[in-house]
């Protein structure tokens, strides 16, 4: 078996590659780049994000990740169940106990309080709360069946992310960056934009490294004021100073490192500064929203205050992957399709916040081109039960669902998708996934295959065992969605 | 069917059609029928395959002699799928090459490949026409098919705890008695026993009940192995525990000890002959080594440089100026020594040193898991305990006795016979408790998430003390060491008896989960005056808590008393009087229309919680009084509980879990330490601690066996640590792996020397400081010439001593340090960090200082960005090596981050008081940050530079307001500080 992997540059080699130039060629190799390189790791590979050969032709160069923390509704939003409308108020939970987290507020069977309608050439059922994706359809590839291992929040995080119930496994994210590097060096290869109104669930874990080199996990980009921590100097100090200060350091830090020659770890660490000031004006370019169109605002609903936050991170998305940035992913704060109650209403407002934006960032990937080299997925960590989760009172309107492992769903639009396809299916009633089952790891091969990797293949050796995303578990692509 | 030899097994095979069934997909008529097990594929079996699995060597808990053990399965579970080759784990591993195992015999030939493929295709038949499935019917059925099931189906309910209905589940005997509704089983009747009944019922496990005990719902092929073991009459068999022997281990042999690091450590290692580098032992060894590749000894490093050296290596801070001067003017060699020494009984000695083995621990104040991750209060208590005992110089061998064993070292339970030692001994055993745990919620309190956690300490200790990855045995056998599927689990349980996965204590008790059904596993042993103290400091604060609420009540009384006067003048004048007798008469004392009348009124006249809330002068009281018992509740003390792991006595069964799943349970095992690290013939003897203890004393036995003065591993990996961070390497380049897959030592007489010389010693880690800080090895320059990087570019011989960047801890405490905001008060609670919206976690500073890096609360999900950014780790389960990057956020966070910039000007303006020409400034400036003075050439520039900078704050402040101006020599001495802490002279140590 061949283990897809890093030039593993030797150290010596690569500096006398990058020669004298210090501020010159050395910096394409370091940008962004983790240099593992003091004498006292002698053998480990140089970790960097130099773009990698795939190891077949991609269908997808980038991708966008709308990842929809909470747990979404499927049979309120994707998958319309008229035998859940005829058996409202049926007892049901006997049949389900056992995959019930809140067992006190348990109700009986709960039918959808939206209407669904077909929409596009392809005729895909849409509930009512999400009319602009709607219009999308016959670009997207719905999964109806999928399903996931847990129904709590934290563990089903880290297995839609990281393949593993378990924390410290490196995400999907970190294992694309690992087998793909980065098409802009200045750029982070791994951009996660998440919400400035507070993190998800699990934190910065979501889009941690694991055991993959820091390299290779998300970097925060704030969508407002400076996307990165500590980029910008907090006080002002005058433009002349700054350069003086620079200068200074450039000075103290040449001058140390000509009295210590064979010791590239100090060489890698001048061009480390001048990275931060070069990332300093492309980051702060990539945010600049100035730049776009009012129609193309209005188009992600930036200029409502109902949609302006997310719709600012979709257009801060596509501006990212049109920079060549690898893996951007969206998330949002709390956990807003986490319908416990109230669902009638709640889910609605979650729609109102996300469905204009993510409708316009089909739209406008198409509209330039980029949909072709780009694939969007779009999906939180589980689905939710056909029966009601109470709150208080038997009210419907009051009324939720909770958690459900069995079945979710998941939508794939872009790079290498049949557009308009509606894959698999539930049980009439919508509690778990029946035919043509996607697991977890098959969601991942196939985002994996979609990106030019093989699952089998994006390897790390560690501690005698070959981690892969997909773990020890069957993964199978999901050839019935793709182009 | 054929039930020739069946016969004899089973007299009623009742339920063999559940087994069976889909099994037979492939009809065995079909296809070659020629083919047959006992001609064709037994001889292959017996060539190729029988020398390690038979019934006494027994690899991979299989037993490929006979048809029956080959369909019993092992370790793996199922080795043939009949009809299915490729699915088949025998064909597959035959197929892809992996067995047999490279020299250990000659792989199949393409026939013999073939001829099983066929075979397994072909139904497996038998010559003698015996069907495959009467193998698996004939698996016979005894209590530890049956006991594991009720264990993690049943006894949370119904077992040692919690008895319902009077019921125990975890024997056949307990069975037999049975509880308040009769005897749970019936002999040889599955129909007549209330057990089944209950669970066909669908009654048991209770579903409403599951999550709070724990339990997941019993599947139908557990049920029906339970209806197949009571109709045979509940049959058990007399199985003893597996574990070590005085008969010679079969599974794990003496050609398996060869690796180097399982050989017992020699009672003796020669020195090679003293050479021209000198005397001390270290150097030769290494200058051997050097000898060998042509290369020698770097020339010794300056004084300033050994200085900056040694005390960030010791105490992870620079050379104050008194020292710096002291030390650099003398020539006196014993100085040097006299200045160790004085570092070492330094208190900062154990705050970095003690650092390194939290990270090995995986010290964390948080259990993690869940985005709640709750808090470990008590968790700073082992910190203070590991600090502590670097600085005493603990020995090593005792630190791991009270760490691993200390609960069973010493008694505990008479609160008047307690000493400081026995509650360390408890402290100690914190270390098993580091790993992340998510059990206090109820949702992941099921038996896998608490093997995780079981796992995690086993993983923590394994590579951490044996420098063994004992990972991989827990599904199967070590693919590359020597440890079998077996001694995973004999170490199982020899931490059964506190870490009992199906007597489980959860980690705290958390707010809304199961009260009750799980105590906390958190001991509650302090000295009586301790608790006297406490009561005594807290006597004073419940009259204060009482009377903040008397004052909320009344304030209630007052609202309600101006609610009830407004509503009642709004009433018809005649009502009034009557009214307010009803609300003023006891309710017993009403009559009927009074009653009435108050019915009618109440709501009226009493103001709703909402309306109480809202009342300007109730919300007033409120806030005051919630604001002031908040405050008194934080002045108030309790009494300290500890983070302990104690042995509870009674352990359940230890059981191998097939492919480590707890519902495919194998051979009965008892506790034990790995074969290949003993002679294979020495029984693991766990005796009572003490009589009446109530302890199993299995941890005191597996860490006695530890501390062994000729242990293969013990020493070596402490040794070899210990080098690693003085030297920036092992020895051993794996810290954690010595096994196969690890590196080999590049000065393996050294290391073994080291060893030696470490236990001779009294396993003290302060001598073996001295023994390498005094060698020329770790004296030399950092300088690297031509040479070192043809022949040895990676410092594998030691040509020279590494360049190093600052740890996190170095880095933020250091700037701490000289900015003069170090409040060196050490132990106790972690200081608080404060989270920004932003994800900024930091410290929170105390009348403007900051403590030492180590006594900041270090919540796995809000580490703090300062260390983190500079690679302190996520403790998932524990850090043996830290990663060393270098990325652009370091940089952005030196030069832009608000608590460096602060940090930054209260340095400079301390220095710019000290002095007042830029000359004296910048020395004072080289001499703190960078322990030494300043060139003449880096005077010139310095001044050159202070006066352009000078120059340009004064043409920016002359377009300033008056407020805005500040002295523009200062100014330009901050941004000339902040330059020198963001270089490299100041970040990397020679």
């Amino acid at each position: 078996m061949t283990v897809q992997h890093h030039h593993h540059l030797d150290r010596r080699s690569f500096f006398d590659h990058v020669g004298s130039g210090l501020y010159g060629a050395a910096l394409a190799q370091l940008l962004g780049g983790d240099l593992i390189a003091s004498e006292s790791s002698h053998n480990r590979p140089v970790h960097n994000l130099l773009p990698q050969q795939p190891v077949h032709e991609p269908k997808a160069k980038a991708m966008i990740h709308l990842f929809m923390n909470g747990g979404p509704s499927q049979m309120d939003l994707f998958d319309p169940k008229p035998e859940l409308t005829k058996r409202h108020g049926e007892p049901y939970f006997k049949k389900i106990a056992g995959e019930v987290e809140f067992i006190d507020s348990v109700g009986a069977l709960k039918r959808s309080p939206y209407k669904f309608r077909q929409h596009g050439e392809c005729g895909m059922s849409v509930s009512e709360v999400m009319p602009h994706l709607a219009q999308q359809v016959d670009d997207i590839a719905l999964i109806r069946s999928m399903h996931t291992t847990t129904f709590a929040h934290e563990h089903a995080l880290y297995k839609i992310h990281s393949g593993r119930m378990l924390s410290a496994y490196p995400s999907l994210g970190s294992w694309v960056t690992y087998g793909l590097g980065s098409e802009n060096q200045n750029l982070p290869a791994y951009v996660v934009l998440d919400d400035p109104g507070g993190l998800p669930v699990n934190g910065v874990e979501n889009w941690q490294a694991g055991f993959l080199p820091p390299v290779y996990q998300g970097t925060r980009f704030r969508s407002t004021g400076s996307p990165v921590l500590d980029l910008e100097p907090g006080t002002e100090k005058p433009e002349k100073v700054v350069k003086l200060q620079r200068d200074l350091l450039n000075r103290l830090d040449n001058f140390h490192r000509k009295q210590r020659p064979g010791q590239p770890v100090l060489d890698a660490r001048i061009a480390n500064y001048e990275l931060a000031a070069r990332m300093q004006l492309e980051a702060n370019d990539t945010l600049d929203l100035s730049q776009e169109s009012e129609e193309t605002l209005e188009m992600y609903g930036i200029n409502d205050p109902k949609t302006e936050s997310y719709g600012r991170r979709c257009l801060i998305a596509r501006r990212l992957v049109e920079s060549g940035v690898r893996f951007v992913q969206l998330y949002i704060r709390s956990q807003i399709w986490d319908s416990h109650r109230n669902l009638a209403s709640g889910l609605r407002s979650a729609c109102e916040f996300t469905d204009k934006p993510v409708a316009a960032l089909l739209k406008d990937l198409r509209q330039r081109g980029l949909i072709d080299s780009t694939l969007v997925v779009w999906g939180g960590e589980f689905g939710r039960l056909p029966i009601a989760q109470l709150a208080g009172s038997n009210s419907e309107k009051t009324s939720g669902r909770d958690h459900n492992k069995n079945a979710m769903v998941t939508w794939f639009a872009g790079a290498g998708i049949k557009g308009g396809t509606q894959y698999g299916t539930t049980d009439e009633l919508g509690f778990a996934a029946e035919e043509n089952k996607v697991s977890v790891q098959d969601w991942h091969a196939t985002i994996l295959h979609l990106l030019g990797l093989d699952h089998e293949k994006l390897l790390l050796e560690r501690l005698g065992l070959e981690e892969k995303l997909t773990h020890v578990f069957e993964a199978h692509i999901i050839d019935g969605i793709l182009s | 069917m054929s039930l020739k030899q069946v016969s004899s097994f089973l007299a009623t095979p009742v339920i063999t059609g559940l087994i069976c069934g889909s099994l037979f997909a492939a009809d065995p008529q079909i296809g070659e029928s020629s083919l047959g097990f006992e001609s064709d594929v037994l001889p292959v079996l017996k060539d190729k395959c029988v020398r390690c699995h038979n019934p006494n060597d027994l690899k991979a808990e299989l037993d490929l002699t006979t048809g029956q053990g080959l369909f019993n399965g092992g370790e793996s579970g199922q080795v043939v799928e009949i009809g299915k080759p490729e699915e088949s784990i025998l064909f597959e591993m035959l197929h892809e090459g992996l067995m047999p195992p490279e020299g250990e015999g000659t792989a199949l030939t393409k026939d013999e490949l073939h001829t099983i493929e066929r075979w397994i295709k072909a139904g497996s038949p038998f010559d003698d026409g015996t069907r495959p499935g009467d193998f698996l019917d004939r698996v016979q059925v005894n209590q530890h098919d049956i006991e594991p099931i009720m264990l993690i189906r049943c006894t949370s309910c119904h077992g040692r705890r919690v008895r319902k209905g009077e019921l125990d589940l975890r024997t056949r005997e307990s069975m037999l008695k049975g509880g308040k509704s009769g005897p749970a089983i019936v002999l040889g009747k599955p129909e007549e026993s209330l057990l089944l009944q209950r669970i066909h019922a669908g009654e048991m496990p209770p579903r409403d009940q599951l999550i709070i005990a724990g339990v997941l719902p019993i599947t139908s092929s557990e049920v029906d192995r339970i209806a197949r073991w009571i109709s045979l009459g509940a049959p058990t068999v007399d199985i003893e525990p597996d574990v070590a022997t005085t008969e010679p281990d079969r599974m794990v042999t003496d050609d398996d000890r060869q690796h180097w690091s399982f050989q017992p450590l020699p009672a003796s290692i020669d020195i090679p002959k003293p050479n021209r580098a000198g005397n001390h032992p270290i150097d030769a060894f290494v200058s051997k080594e050097l000898r060998r590749n042509n290369l020698r000894f770097n020339p010794e490093a300056d004084s300033t440089t050994l200085l900056r050296r040694v005390c960030f290596d010791l105490t992870g801070l620079p050379p104050t100026v008194e020292m710096a001067d002291s030390f650099i003017e003398s020539s006196d060699a014993k100085d040097y020594e006299r200045m160790i020494d004085r570092l070492l009984d330094s208190p900062r000695y154990g705050e970095r040193w003690g650092r390194f083995w939290l990270d090995a621990a995986g010290y964390a104040d948080s259990e993690g898991k869940r985005s709640s991750d709750p808090v470990r209060k008590y968790a700073y208590r082992y910190r203070d305990y590991v600090i502590r005992a670097f600085n005493e110089d603990k020995p090593y061998s005792r630190f791991l006795l009270e760490q691993i064993a200390g609960d069973e070292l010493a008694d505990y339970s008479d609160p008047n016979q307690l000493t400081p030692e026995v509650i360390d001994n408890l402290v100690a055993t914190g270390f098993l408790r580091m790993a992340p745990d998510g059990t206090g919620s109820d949702v992941v309190n099921f038996v896998p998430e608490r093997m995780e956690v079981v796992a995690d300490e086993i993983d923590i200790l394994g590579s951490t003390v044996l420098g063994l990855t004992l990972k991989c045995a827990r599904c199967h056998s070590h693919k590359y060491d020597p440890i079998p599927h077996r001694d995973y689990y004999r170490l199982v349980a020899v931490f059964q008896g506190a870490f009992d996965i199906h007597d489980w204590l959860k980690p705290t008790s958390a707010a809304g989960q199961s009260d009750g059904h799980f105590e906390a596993r958190s001991l509650d042993v302090a000295f009586p005056w301790q608790r006297q103290a406490v009561a005594e400091h807290n006597k004073n604060f419940q009259p204060q808590i009482d009377r903040e609420n008397e004052r909320l009540k009344s304030a209630k009384a007052a609202a309600q008393k101006e609610k009830f006067d407004k509503e009642l003048a709004r009433l018809p004048e005649k009502l009034r009087d009557e009214v307010r007798t009803v609300v003023n008469t006891a309710e017993m004392d009403r009559n009927d229309a009074q009653k009435l009348l108050f019915a009618e009124y109440e709501s009226r006249l009493t103001l709703t919680d909402d309306e109480l809330r809202n009342t300007p002068a109730y919300k007033k009281v409120l806030d005051e009084v919630e604001a002031a018992i908040k405050s008194l509740k934080a002045d108030m003390q309790e009494v300290p509980q500890i983070r302990a792991l104690w042995d509870r006595g009674e352990p359940s069964p230890t059981y191998i879990f097939r492919r480590g799943d707890h519902r495919q349970p194998g051979r009965l095992v008892g506790p034990g330490v790995p074969a290949v690290l003993t002679d294979g013939r020495t029984p693991f003897h766990p005796v009572e601690p003490w009589s009446g203890s109530g302890k199993t004393g299995r941890r005191l036995a597996f860490a006695r066996w530890l501390v062994e003065h000729d242990h293969p591993l013990t020493a070596r990996v402490m040794v070899n640590r210990i080098w690693k961070h003085h030297f920036g390497r092992g020895i051993v380049a794996s810290l954690d792996n010595f096994g196969q897959l690890g590196d080999r030592p590049t000065h393996p007489e050294l290391l073994d020397w080291l060893a030696r010389e470490f236990v001779t010693n009294g396993w003290s880690v302060k001598h073996m400081h001295r023994l390498i800080l005094t060698s020329r090895t770790w004296r030399q320059s950092s300088a690297v010439s031509d040479d070192h990087l043809t022949v040895d570019p990676d410092n594998k011989w030691i040509s020279r001593m590494s360049l190093r960047r600052m740890e996190a801890e170095e880095v933020r405490d250091t700037l701490i340090f000289i900015a003069d905001a170090l409040d060196e008060t050490p132990f106790g609670k972690p200081d608080a960090v404060n989270v920004a919206n932003d994800g900024l976690v930091t410290a929170v500073p105390r009348n403007d200082k900051y403590r030492r890096s180590i006594y900041l609360r270090q919540r796995r999900k809000e580490m703090p960005t300062f260390l983190e950014t500079f690679d302190l780790p996520q403790m998932n389960p524990t850090c043996q090596n830290r990663a060393n990057s270098n990325v652009a956020q370091q940089a952005l966070y030196l030069l832009n981050n608000r608590m460096v910039r602060d940090l930054v000007s209260r340095f400079a303006a301390g220095l710019s008081a000290a002095a007042t020409d830029s000359d004296s400034r910048i020395q004072h400036l080289y001499l703190s940050a960078l322990s030494r003075q300043p060139t003449e050439e880096e005077l010139v520039s310095g001044r050159r530079t202070l006066a352009e900078l000078e120059g340009q704050w004064a043409e920016y402040y002359s377009e300033q307001s008056e407020d805005e101006k500040k002295d523009p020599a200062l100014e330009a001495f901050r941004v000339y500080c902040h330059a020198i802490l963001n270089s490299a002279g100041f970040l990397y140590i020679d």
